[in-house]
């Protein structure tokens, strides 16, 4: 599959049917198997550990952990069922230990204007400042509403999906989901607003 | 970004998603495939894979050399047949050593009427 094909870009659903053919070449050592499948799930695993990983090294080495975990665990993985789901519920896990294991360092102070929007830049950089706001306003939310949002509204899965993926009722997941769109399109709409 | 969202959406927010998957967007993609394929193929499980395989028609082939081998050699240490008490009772009457030897090496007993009839008076 070509990088640039996402395996939920625009919430769509990639094909899937082959994935289970990867599977199961990996898990009988074909390295290009196990290789098209890291091709393709690296940067929604990469996305969703920044989500919880503010510094994108971490975030890298936590996905990195993720596939390898994945790969070690490849025999559980059921291939009746997409694989999205249960890689990116390897790749959360990997990155909330890695978050804990690293949570004796002190939280970045956040820009008390962040949230708020801050003044409205008008250059080229414009899309990058808002990016750089959306990551730390994103940091400033519980991490499995951080999780929950990205999952949904990035990456595409079902609030079932996300629900299973994160050990937690559906419910809660529509309700996480719903409070960090909340402060997020607060930032949005204050950035598309002139000053 | 939709003007009015219900609380739960059912649907992702395309343009709230589109700018967060910007700002989590990473770089330098083939070269963290790259590095993530070489970790998985010198990681222990890929070894152990390998090994596993290995180990396995290696352990085959060992069990069937062994028995091949324990079967040689069972072939080679296996002492000559002796021959029949019975005969060596008769042909040994001449040589009571050869009788008496076969009598103690025996796994079964002799026949008594050859026994007796090997007996000279």
């Amino acid at each position: 599959m070509p990088r640039d094909t996402q395996p939920r870009a625009g919430g769509a659903r990639i094909e899937q049917r082959d994935e289970a053919e990867l599977v199961a070449r990996s898990l009988a050592g074909d390295r290009s198997a196990f290789g098209t499948l890291v091709d393709r799930y690296a940067e929604q695993a990469r996305r969703v550990a920044r989500a919880v990983l503010r510094d994108p090294d971490d975030a890298d080495d936590a996905a990195q952990d993720a596939f390898l975990s994945a790969l070690v665990k490849l025999e559980q993985y059921d291939p009746r069922r997409p694989f999205g789901p249960w890689l990116m519920r390897i790749v959360a896990n990997a990155a909330t230990d890695r978050r804990r294991r690293r949570s004796v360092r002190s939280a970045e102070p956040l820009d008390p204007g962040v949230v708020g929007g801050g003044p409205r830049p008008d250059t080229a950089a414009e899309r990058s400042a808002l990016s750089e706001r959306l990551r730390q306003a994103l940091a400033e939310l519980p991490e499995r509403r951080r999780l929950a949002v990205v999952l949904f509204d990035v990456e595409g899965y079902s609030h079932a999906e996300i629900a299973a993926m994160l050990k937690i009722p559906e419910g809660t997941v529509r309700s996480e989901v719903f409070h960090a769109r909340r402060k997020l399109r607060t930032l949005l709409e204050d950035w598309r607003e002139p000053s | 970004m939709t003007e009015h969202p219900m609380p739960f959406d059912h649907e992702p927010d395309r343009e709230l998603g589109a700018a967060l998957r910007r700002a989590l967007q990473p770089s330098a993609h083939e070269a963290f495939v790259a590095r993530v394929v070489a970790r998985a193929a010198a990681a222990p499980r890929g070894s152990w894979d390998v090994l596993a395989g290995w180990a396995g028609r290696g352990i085959a082939a060992a069990l069937l050399v062994v028995a091949g081998a324990g079967f040689a050699a069972g072939r080679a240490l296996k002492p000559a047949a002796a021959a029949p008490i019975e005969e060596a009772l008769i042909t040994g009457s001449a040589d009571s050593g050869t009788a008496a030897t076969a009598v103690v090496r025996g796994s079964r007993p002799p026949d008594a009427s050859i026994v007796f009839a090997s007996l000279r008076p």
